[in-house]
């Protein structure tokens, strides 16, 4: 069962609309980061098992930093959790290795269905 | 979900994308074309409609998406920003922000936007020429006059009488923030007022201290808040939690208009959360279990507030399976957390609080074993960072109970001040039971347990010394040797120090990075004299072994 996730959104209040929604489902929220850098260095000390990620983040390519995320922590799951609506981006973060895509805006129910949706 | 714990933070920063909106899309038109603040401004919008859908604010997105179309017409090139869509966009941008004050006033009642609305669709940049564009100018200053921002809700409402406003939680913690420094420089002063040996300062000196008792009181009073404002949510969670596993929960809270300090209403929900699941999920058994038990089919859980001189204690009881001590100790040992020596040593009071040690309560298969679950470093964590105490009390069979001890304030508390060496460290006074003098000769030392007995009761002794990695001192066995009895997590602990120096309020500062790093500190003060003191994290120095050291922390 993977339970520590971080969260990463450039947006504070994104970030703790997430975090009450997966503590109130169980989740174990360890770190959360605004910019990539961030996101990258609580990787390696935190070693989240999911992570929640922004793909519009100001100081780095959204893209660029998911395969850096993932070739970094092979074990950890992404979810990539964005506003960008074009089908084809969001075929090619799944193609990339992320597990699941949270459309922006979200209501909670959904962005619970698609963490339980990790377990099997 | 309730959102309304997420209605300031909404606020703020929506503010923060309407302002640079508004800024930004001024200086576009003086450098026109510039491409990065195209796609800045279209950020801006695109996020604040995300941020008002999630909040339900329909009116904002509604909008906002309009005019993150027109932005989005000019990032591709399919038309160009001309004064007439910069002064749309900067009315559209004047309504957002109508809006999210009229969000903040909390009024149900909402401007009307639909002609704006209409203005924001129909509007053809194409079709629009420079007559047309004047033409839409006069056609507005008709239906809409130029001075409806003054008259906007906002400014002054209704509901709100004079007599209470609105302020800001920033604005309250610069409150304690200076109030803190001015207890720090008072102390200093007394200093400075004793070494010149000046007692014509000695009367206003003590009127200041008096005042600045109350200006403390009346800063703390401003900034408290009943437990109702996080209890609201709690219900529906357990609800909704027992419902999916199959149990039959009553659920009751009691004590809701107690008051905390804000900050650690903030601090304290997600360790509730968690220990609530942990009830509803592993503590308490199936119906069949229940059955089989000869317990009745439903279950009980109790979150209790209630406020005892300077504390609060929140307790969260059940009427589950409770937790073996045993069961409990072999998988401390099972997971390396603890040796078999330790293990047989170990009190039931010890055994509980395994649960709280990183690596033990994240495991997936902690719930069908001991039938406690995740979390419970991070509870721990939580709670000692506030100058708290979590006690864990559990009866096989017949539940666990959490109790969570917390100041009901956090920066400005008084401390204990004790000498070890050339160090000096402060202990939170809601730590400590009593002080004592041990006598050298009533220490025991067996098989690498130091204890001694106080009151009947066989306490463990830590040297402070040893935790400093300062040499013992020697002495006769005689001697005296100051100490401090904690209560840690329900367990006494008595600490041996070289000198207790007396009692004193401290304004504690959080620790930044790298010092945040260190062990059994959590956090630091200035005394009046300009030395920084680390504050003492009891829970974490009263651990055995080397882990009852300041060291730090990988």
């Amino acid at each position: 069962m993977s339970r520590t996730v971080m969260i990463v959104d450039d947006s504070l209040f994104m970030r703790k609309i997430l975090r009450g929604i997966l503590v109130e489902k169980g989740y174990i929220v360890t770190a959360e980061a605004a910019s990539g850098i961030e996101a990258m260095k609580n990787l390696h000390t935190k070693h989240p098992d999911i992570i929640l990620l922004d793909i519009i983040l100001p100081d780095s390519n959204g893209l660029d930093l998911l395969e850096s995320i993932i070739s970094a922590c092979p074990d950890s799951k992404v979810v990539v959790c964005s506003s960008i609506g074009q089908p084809l981006v969001i075929q090619k973060t799944l193609d990339m290795g992320a597990k699941a895509f949270i459309q922006k805006p979200f209501i909670p129910e959904k962005v619970a269905e698609v963490m339980e949706s990790l377990e099997d | 979900m309730d959102m309304s714990p997420y209605r300031e933070l909404f606020i703020s920063e929506a503010r923060g994308h309407l302002s640079a909106f508004g800024e930004l899309i001024v200086r576009l038109e003086d450098s026109s074309g510039d491409p990065a603040a195209i796609d800045e401004l279209f950020r801006h919008a695109h996020s604040l409609k995300g941020m008002a859908a999630t909040m339900g604010h329909e009116q904002i997105v509604g909008i906002a998406h309009l005019m993150e179309d027109h932005l989005g017409r000019i990032r591709s090139g399919e038309s160009v920003l001309q004064t007439s869509l910069t002064d749309l966009l900067l009315e559209g941008c004047d309504a957002l922000t109508r809006l999210v004050s009229g969000v903040e006033s909390g009024s149900d009642s909402f401007e009307d936007t639909a002609e704006l609305v209409g203005r924001l669709t129909s509007f053809n940049p194409a079709a629009e020429t420079q007559t047309h564009s004047m033409a839409t100018q006069l056609n507005r200053s008709e239906n809409n006059p130029p001075d409806r921002a003054a008259s906007a809700p906002h400014q002054f409402r209704q509901t709100d009488s004079f007599k209470s406003i609105r302020i800001r939680t920033e604005t309250l913690d610069h409150l304690v923030n200076i109030t803190g420094e001015l207890i720090t420089n008072r102390y200093r002063l007394t200093e400075a007022v004793r070494r010149a040996d000046a007692v014509e300062c000695q009367e206003p000196l003590g009127q200041l201290t008096a005042l600045l008792r109350n200006l403390r009181d009346e800063v703390f009073k401003a900034r408290m808040l009943p437990f109702s404002f996080i209890a609201e949510r709690f219900p529906r969670l357990v609800r909704d939690l027992a419902h999916k596993l199959e149990k039959k929960v009553h659920f009751q809270i009691a004590g809701k208009e107690i008051e905390l300090d804000r900050g650690i209403l903030e601090e304290i929900t997600e360790p509730i959360v968690h220990i609530l699941r942990n009830a509803v999920d592993h503590g308490l058994e199936s119906a069949d279990e229940r059955a089989l038990a000869g317990k009745p089919c439903g279950c009980t859980i109790t979150l209790t507030v209630c406020r005892d001189k300077d504390h609060v204690e929140i307790v969260i009881a059940d009427d589950g399976r409770g937790m073996d001590p045993d069961v409990l100790k072999l998988k401390g040992v099972d997971k390396g957390l603890i040796s078999p020596e330790q293990a047989a040593k170990m009190t039931p009071q010890e055994a509980y609080q395994l649960i709280c040690a990183p690596g033990f309560s994240t495991s997936a298969t902690v719930s069908d074993i001991s039938g406690r679950g995740v979390g419970m470093d991070a509870v721990r964590e939580a709670v000692n960072s506030l100058g708290g105490i979590l006690t864990i009390r559990s009866q096989k069979g017949q539940g666990s109970r959490f109790v969570m001890r917390l100041p009901i304030t956090v920066s400005i508390i008084h401390a204990l001040m004790i000498r070890c060496g050339p160090f000096e460290i402060a202990f939170p006074l809601n730590v400590v039971t009593r002080t004592v003098d041990l006598k050298r000769s009533n220490i025991i030392e067996e098989s690498g347990r130091t204890t001694v007995i106080l009151d009947n009761l066989t306490l463990q002794v830590r040297s402070l010394r040893l935790a400093l990695q300062l040499p013992e001192t020697s002495g006769t066995e005689e001697a005296l040797l100051p100490a401090v009895v904690c209560d840690v997590g329900g367990t006494l602990v008595v600490f041996s120090s070289d000198c207790i120096s007396g009692q004193q309020e401290i304004f504690v500062r959080p620790l930044r990075s790298p010092l945040s790093r260190l062990r059994g500190v959590s956090g630091a003060t200035i005394t009046g004299d300009g030395r920084v003191i680390f504050v003492a994290d009891a829970s974490v120095l009263a651990e055995s072994g080397n882990e009852g050291r300041f060291a730090l922390q990988s």
